[in-house]
């Protein structure tokens, strides 16, 4: 089959493969019909994440049909049309059981890497890197599903592919972002990030009860998505003071909430001095993660507000600004989403028309164009919000 | 770790070995920069390296905590060691001062007579021990251990059972002739709030000192204490799922020079 492979930094190729077999009696093997690129690919693509191989099937959220099941699958059989939550759950251990599925024991077959760093194994990703697990991605005609009765999820009537591909990922991210923030009603959250887990969250928390969700990004055509579609007010953060401009937005007491949908990737966040501190630490290997948003964050945020955090960070931060998140009381939520709890209730939503993920679909491309659609993805170029392969 | 130590269920190799101590510990580096790279450093060693450090301050003072792991590491004074491992493997070694305790725990969801009755039969040890090719039955009590060390060396010993406690603890030891003597025990306690049972496996041995980690490996395989953790982890995956993760066998494109080294190293 056809696979788009990472082969080094900025290099993906599209690279003849062999087809996927079930590897074990829980697995089930699916046909890839559409498959979403992700912010936190560009991890991978700048080599932030030191435990990609060359040969490596990137790709994490997708859609598609079955084709294939092992002995032990119950629940789903052959011609189902899937979602696949992008973090893997065994649906077995304690973490599975209490919903907290990105915590899964069992699902990464090389849990010595985060062990090392992290003091406790991550679960298993699709398509993003050996310290995840090495499963291979989605970017791909076929990809092999483990747990799957657990970790697919079959799309109702009424929701379509354009909108269902996201409850792999992207939604399940922002919907978490805004249900762990614990928003109340006449609550006014703040969103940093207008990408497509950006673009979630505004949503949900509306969903939620929030009152008023401001968007802060740089790119016009995201701010305007944010507005048009999500009903945010747009904050450019290159054109203001994010932290004059959201005291005077909210009457001097600051965001109840702030989400982080950007994580690491603050990419072109270059508010000057602090950008290049970072950025130069960075480039030492002295600091793997840039806090930028987060500072900005804790300084904003009213007192005691909570701060989520879904964007994604790897290692090691600097310069935090603990001092001011204690003294103002402030509360910190933060993790890898838990899609399996979340995806009937992002269906529902879908459903009754309370969200609809398909506008992020900016560009559907065929999985030949990988190279070029995440080049376009990184540099968002032509309006691009997500670029969506149809292998 | 070795590249013994997690084999898919097809038997092949799908993990992460000896070069993994390094690996890991390079991953912890990059991405924690210094202060998390020597965290990941001291891990890391604990995970496969300076065996004979280990023994002693972290492990050791874990599993002093344990009544059974003082036991058990008295049980195995001097008296008890046979001749050629009193004066060092084949003569050749001297033999270290004080016999070396590991200790790995975790904790499984499901009931302590589940995960008592899977470690009780002993034909079901070598899906979690992976340089173990088959445990016979011999007795009661005893049963016979056949593991093949690097290279295809085959390796045998014995042990016997000390105290089976139902849904709570076994020990045992290995009898007279054995390579490396040791003692192990596997304990099982519930966990508070329905967690399930933890459980505890510690293993008291006397490595010879010196060159003496090899003839370790040679008998476990790996480090033990990370034998143990990954018996234990195993143990954990097969009782919660009924199989264990891999991705061995699963397509991939052109490795090339740099992916083919890093796969050779795990
Ligand atoms: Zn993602
Ligand atoms: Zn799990």
């Amino acid at each position: 089959m056809k696979a788009l492979c990472w082969n080094g930094v900025n290099d993906l190729r599209v690279e003849r493969v062999e087809d996927p077999r079930i590897l074990n009696p829980h697995d089930v093997i699916v046909k890839v019909a559409l498959s979403s690129v992700c912010g936190s690919d560009l991890h991978l693509l700048d080599g932030y994440v030191p435990t990609m191989r060359p040969g490596d099937i990137i790709g994490h959220e997708f859609l598609g049909e079955i084709v294939e099941k092992g002995p032990d699958v119950r629940y789903l059989n052959r011609g189902d049309r899937v979602i696949t939550v992008s973090i893997i759950g065994c649906g077995k251990c304690w973490h599975c059981e209490n919903g907290d599925s990105s915590l899964c024991d069992n699902s990464n077959p090389k849990p010595q890497y985060s062990e090392a760093a992290y003091g406790h194994c991550t679960a298993g990703i699709f398509g993003y890197s050996h310290a995840f697990g090495g499963y291979a991605g989605s970017h791909a005609e076929y990809i092999r599903v483990p747990y799957a009765d657990f970790n697919c999820f079959r799309v109702p009537e009424g929701v379509s592919d354009e909108q269902a591909v996201f409850v792999s990922d992207a939604a399940p991210t922002g919907y978490m972002a805004a249900d762990m923030a614990g928003i109340r009603p006449g609550d006014l959250v703040a969103v940093w990030g207008c990408g497509g887990v950006g673009q979630m969250a505004i949503r949900s928390a509306y969903l939620m009860g929030a009152e008023r969700v401001i968007a802060i990004d740089r790119y016009p055509d995201r701010l305007q998505a944010a507005q048009m579609k999500a009903g945010a007010e747009p904050l450019d953060y290159t054109r203001v003071d994010v932290f004059d401009a959201l005291q005077a937005m909210t009457g001097g007491r600051g965001p109840d909430v702030c989400i982080d949908a950007v994580g690491m990737e603050a990419d072109g966040y270059d508010t000057g001095l602090e950008y290049w501190y970072d950025r130069t630490k960075q480039a030492m290997g002295l600091e793997s993660d840039r806090p930028a948003v987060l500072r900005q964050m804790v300084e904003c945020c009213r007192k005691g507000g909570t701060l989520s955090i879904v964007g994604v960070y790897g290692g090691m931060i600097d310069k935090f600004p603990m001092g001011a998140a204690m003294n103002k009381g402030l509360t910190f939520r933060m993790g890898q989403q838990h899609g399996q709890r979340y995806a009937e209730r992002l269906f529902e939503h879908i459903r009754k028309g309370e969200l609809d993920p398909s506008y992020l679909l900016t560009h559907r491309l065929s999985l030949e164009d990988g190279p070029e659609g995440y080049a376009m993805f990184k540099k968002k170029t032509d309006h691009c919000m997500r670029v969506v392969f149809a292998p | 770790m070795t590249s013994s130590q997690m084999v898919s269920r097809d038997g092949r190799d799908g993990g992460l070995p000896v070069g993994e101590a390094g690996a890991a510990e390079r991953w912890a580096a990059i991405l924690g920069g210094t202060a998390l790279g020597l965290a990941g450093a001291r891990r890391g060693s604990w995970a496969g390296a300076a065996l004979m450090a280990l023994g002693g301050g972290l492990f050791l003072a874990g599993a002093a905590g344990v009544p059974v792991a003082r036991a058990l590491r008295e049980g195995l004074g001097e008296a008890h060691l046979p001749d050629g491992l009193r004066s060092g493997v084949a003569g050749l070694l001297p033999v270290a001062e004080e016999p070396t305790t590991t200790q790995a725990v975790v904790t499984i969801a499901a009931p302590p007579e589940t995960i008592f009755r899977f470690w009780r039969n002993v034909a079901n040890l070598p899906r979690l021990m992976s340089h173990l090719e088959r445990v016979d039955v011999l007795s009661e009590k005893d049963s016979r251990w056949i593991a093949r060390g690097p290279g295809g060396v085959e390796l045998c010993w014995t042990s016997t059972l000390d105290k089976v406690e139902e849904n709570a603890l076994i020990t045992w030891h290995t009898l007279e002739g054995a390579e490396l003597p040791h003692r192990g025990s596997f304990m099982l306690a519930p966990a508070p709030g329905g967690r399930g049972t933890e459980v505890r496996l510690t293993l008291v041995y006397r490595p010879p000192a010196g060159a003496g980690g090899r003839a370790v490996s040679r008998l476990f395989g790996s480090a033990p204490e990370q034998q143990s953790r990954e018996a234990l982890r195993r143990l954990k995956r097969l009782i919660e799922t009924g199989e264990l993760p891999t991705i061995e066998g699963q397509p991939h494109g052109t490795r090339g020079t740099r992916g083919r080294m890093q796969e050779g190293m795990e």
